[in-house]
């Protein structure tokens, strides 16, 4: 297994490891189906097991821009499940078959409720990992803002 | 997501080729800065957008394509675009990409139409 290495678990133990493990389960998915959509209730987070995963975000009706492929087992999806209002932020679409580690919402918060250094681990990775999409959000409105001045200028 | 590119520079038959390996994201930006202006491609006509089939081009990747194309238009530069994958060919026809550039099936196809 290697969700091990998502992201959210770095720097906890072997023993809060194997507690978590507990309440994993694996899912199948095969290509083109949506493991959770944007806007909905976000009751699960998700680990990569193999295949490839491709997060989108809506435009409009027709149109989905494209945000990230996750290829790597570990790398993680879902973790607005982890922050209210629970609501998952993006569309996560199998792009080629293979399977994810499903984490519940209600298991995680029960154990990070009886192991506090644990949830303050693992609520400091979601705070870094949320920076630093948040720093890339920011350099793509730069290069949005920049586009908008030059054509006032034009 | 990949943060590095690598773009190197290519002129083929008055067309400069731009080579882009790996996911292209709003981290791109500096090399596509970069290989624009390289000598090979600054003040080119014709310019080849050439991409690796496995990319990624994620929203803040289509900026830097929409901020490269908008400035080729200001100076009034041919662009061709190759490499894409469908996934890719129909996002770049909805976002309107492919209205500034034309896309093609490859290289070959592209030196043959931009000639």
């Amino acid at each position: 297994m290697e969700w091990e290495s998502g992201y959210l678990f770095k720097g906890l133990n072997e023993k809060q490891l194997e507690r978590l493990q507990a309440d994993a389960r694996n899912v199948s998915m095969a290509a083109g189906d949506v493991i959770c959509r944007e806007g909905e209730s976000a009751d699960a987070v998700y680990i990569l097991s193999s295949g490839t995963v491709e997060l989108v975000t809506s435009i409009s009706k027709s149109l989905e821009l494209p945000v990230s492929m996750l290829r790597e087992p570990g790398e993680m999806f879902g973790s607005s499940a982890l922050i209210e209002p629970h609501t998952y932020t993006l569309t996560a679409k199998c792009a080629s078959g293979g399977s994810v580690v499903v984490m519940e919402r209600n298991a995680l918060e029960e154990y990070m409720a009886e192991d506090h250094e644990a949830a303050f681990t693992i609520m400091a990775n979601l705070a870094a990992n949320f920076l630093s999409r948040l720093k890339e959000s920011r350099q793509e409105l730069k290069i949005h803002f920049n586009m908008l001045l030059r054509s006032f200028r034009a | 997501m990949d943060e590095q590119n690598q773009i190197s520079v290519e002129k083929r038959s008055g067309l400069s080729i731009l080579d882009i390996q790996g996911d292209v994201t709003s981290a791109s930006e500096p090399f596509f800065s970069e290989a624009y202006n390289h000598p090979d491609a600054d003040g080119s006509g014709k310019i080849l957008l050439k991409f690796d089939e496995n990319a990624y081009i994620n929203s803040g990747g289509i900026a830097v394509l929409i901020q490269l194309l908008a400035e080729t238009r200001r100076k009034n530069q041919k662009v061709g675009i190759t490499g894409l994958s469908e996934h890719f060919k129909k996002i770049f026809n909805m976002v309107g990409i492919s209205r500034f550039a034309d896309i093609y099936a490859s290289t070959e196809e592209a030196l043959q139409a931009m000639e």
